[in-house]
């Protein structure tokens, strides 16, 4: 699992945050337990208190307080129920003390001396040895006359004791149950709630990389994913807005372009052919009209990108053999190759069947072919392939020429991209042959790739979705 | 052979209706649908060159209304936009032919010809350019009497020249001609061939025929002297 993931984090977080209450709800639990249990012996043990003081009362009354020892003893078995009972006079003289208990959790004769309280009532906890504690309460029995006797009575805290280990073994034992209730808890909670969020992701990268016509589908649902797929909407309409703008812009332009252009075409012929004959002024004329004629290629090289970015290509769509067009091209473009002395070879498997626009498709050839020659020395060698693969129809463009070098190889279908600008603006290029070449395959459905090696050539590889083949007479134009 | 031309850039009007004068022919000028409409529904014109992106009244409609009124003048359209669509919408209605500004005046003319059937140089079986002898059945070419063996490209970039000698083509129209709208804009494959022809037709003879003009295009022919 990726622990950058908002989902791991999200778990962890969860899964930290449950467990967290969980213990400080057992910490609380543990300490309104103690007090409870402490509380509830304090009232035991004052209520004990107060009995014996009332039993003193009457002993006194009837002028037997020396029996008091017995009677408590009778009454109360303080030994037997692990009890301590201690009665004293304010000068510090005994009355009465319990005998040790019969569990030897404690020696009453070893507690602290008696401790007389700010009231009537009031209550200690005594420490022992080990880690252990005796609640001592005492009762203050004021007579009248001003004798008063100090009435204590006491336990050990073991049993309070006891039950906190319970109630924290208890504790122990449920917080791993808690903790996988937690993670697996959280797991589905965050899968549910990220799903969707997966789903947006993979619409829009395929909207992206499809077109910009497309949109995020919106769940009615009310909460943050709707207001997220709205947003996202929101923008891939403005970037499609974008685009489309820059399109028209590129089309008007090239458009607005052409009148300007008949015109200074039209009279720089003129000029060329009636004018003054001088070699030297026709020489000039023929030089602005050779760049008249580079703008010409510009203006309808930006035009035919604009309108296949458009998606309007679809005019004529036929089925055809590529590889019978390919070695069809090949064969009109062979002269250039004979021309430069490079070997031009052409391969390919009659019957790789493709759906389109047979002279755009031709384009590509001519183009690819065109620049492999431009771009090899003379000697070189230019192959051509058409194959099937995979469902698709590849034409490979190979040649050992010059190359291109790898950090602007995916610039190169960029409009206008060129490799070293001397080289190719002295071959007469618009630099547009490449995004020309690309539009076309996008608007076939197909892509194109180029790979090089710097020195050694390179090799440009189209793919178009194959067609089952038809009757030949039908490709065939 | 009278001509209406309807196109509302002046400046590529004047041009136009000076080359066609040029040519012999009596030229009409107006500069908006409108008027153009005026001028084709009463006059019996046998070529109307029309731009489509007319002030008044659009291109289009004046050539759908033309042929609403039975009116038979061949039509040459003239536009800035070659979209494949409203190619077609405009042969639909009525279009003869089809030119993408900017052209050469070289290549109007030509289609101008072509549609009013007058073939330049004709469709003899036989060219003849000076000393050049062209078969158009058995596809040989002599010169001089001399045999001249050519590729097929080559014989047809020839042919092309011989049949318009004497005019300046310029490359886009041989392109276009010789091979296909697929190589436009990849106008040193016309170089390159002519190179070639030239070294079988010009170079073993004293005279050069084929003629570069620079920055227009190449021509077949004795008299020019560059």
């Amino acid at each position: 699992m990726n622990t950058q993931s908002l989902k791991f984090r999200l778990i962890g977080w969860y899964a930290c945050l449950l467990l967290g209450c969980f213990m400080l709800l057992g910490a609380a639990t543990y300490v309104a337990l103690r007090t409870s249990l402490v509380s509830s012996l304090k009232e035991n043990q004052l209520r004990r208190a107060r009995q014996v003081a009332q039993l003193l009362r009457e002993e006194i009354a009837s002028h037997s307080e020396n029996r008091v020892g017995s009677e408590v003893e009778a009454r109360y078995a303080p030994d037997v129920n692990d009890r301590f009972v201690r009665i004293s006079q304010r000068d510090g003289v005994l009355l009465y003390i319990s005998p040790p208990p019969k569990s030897q959790t404690f020696d009453p004769t070893t507690l602290p001396p008696p401790k007389w309280p700010q009231s009537t009532e009031g209550a200690r906890e005594v420490p022992l040895l080990g880690g252990r504690a005796v609640l001592v309460t005492s009762h203050v029995l004021q007579l009248p006359g001003g004798v008063a006797y100090l009435v204590e009575t006491g336990a050990p805290m073991d049993e309070v004791r006891t039950e906190l280990r319970k109630w924290f073994i208890f504790l122990g034992a449920m917080l791993p149950l808690v903790g996988v209730i937690a993670l697996g808890g959280g797991y589905v909670l965050v899968k549910r709630a990220l799903a969707p969020v997966d789903q947006i992701a993979s619409s829009a990268e395929r909207i992206s990389s499809q077109n910009l016509g497309g949109r995020l589908p919106v769940a009615r649902t009310g909460d943050e994913l709707e207001r997220l797929s709205i947003a996202l909407n929101h923008m891939i309409e403005r970037l499609d807005a974008a685009f489309q703008y820059s399109r028209r812009f590129v089309a008007d332009a090239s458009h607005e372009l052409r009148t300007p252009l008949t015109v200074l075409k039209g009279e720089l012929e003129d000029f060329v052919h009636k004018g003054p004959q001088s070699p030297d002024w026709r020489d000039r004329l023929g030089s602005a009209l050779e760049e008249v004629d580079r703008l010409t290629n510009i203006v309808e090289g930006l035009f035919a990108i604009s309108r296949l970015d458009a998606g309007e290509a679809a005019a004529e769509w036929v089925k055809f053999d590529l590889a019978q067009l390919v070695s069809a091209t090949a064969d009109q473009m062979s002269l250039l190759a004979e021309d430069k002395k490079i070997k031009l070879t052409c391969q390919g498997n009659v019957g790789v069947w493709v759906e389109g626009d047979r002279a755009r498709l031709k384009q590509v050839v001519v183009n690819l072919l065109d620049n492999a020659i431009k771009y090899t020395p003379e000697g070189g060698s230019v192959a051509l392939t058409v194959f099937a693969q995979n469902g698709k129809a590849v034409l490979e463009v190979v040649d050992n020429g010059i190359g291109i070098p790898t950090q602007v190889l995916p610039k190169v279908f960029e409009r206008f991209f060129r490799v070293d600008t001397a080289r190719s603006r002295e071959q007469g290029g618009a630099g547009l042959g490449l995004s020309i070449v690309k539009s076309i395959c996008t608007a076939h459905h197909g892509k194109v790739e180029a790979s090089s090696t710097l020195g050694q050539g390179s090799r440009f590889r189209v793919e178009l979705p194959r067609v089952p083949a038809t009757a030949p007479q039908l490709g065939t134009k | 052979m009278r001509l209406l031309l309807v196109e509302d850039e002046k400046k590529v009007a004047d041009f136009v209706a000076r080359g066609l004068r040029a040519e012999r022919f009596a030229v009409d000028l107006a500069y908006d649908g409108v008027s153009g409409w005026d001028l084709a529904s009463t006059v019996d014109y046998d070529l109307v060159i029309l731009d489509l992106m007319l002030p008044g009244l659009a291109g289009t409609e004046l050539l759908r209304r033309l042929r609403q009124k039975g009116k038979t003048a061949a039509v040459l359209v003239l536009t800035a936009r070659d979209g494949t669509a409203e190619k077609v919408a405009n042969f639909e209605a009525g279009a003869d032919d089809y030119l993408t500004k900017p052209f050469a005046f070289a290549e109007l003319l030509v289609r101008v010809k072509a549609l009013l059937r007058r073939p330049p140089a004709g469709r003899a079986p036989v060219v003849r350019v000076a000393d050049l002898e062209i078969d158009r059945l058995t596809q040989q070419v002599r010169r001089g009497g001399k045999r001249i063996e050519l590729t097929a490209k080559e014989y047809g970039l020839l042919e092309y020249l011989a049949a318009n000698a004497g005019r300046v083509l310029s490359r886009t129209m041989i392109v276009e001609h010789v091979w296909d709208e697929s190589f436009e804009g990849l106008t040193n494959i016309v170089d390159v061939y002519v190179r070639h022809l030239r070294s079988k037709v010009d170079d073993p003879f004293s005279t050069q025929l084929i003629h570069t003009v620079r920055g227009v295009g190449y021509s077949l022919g004795e008299e020019q002297d560059s």
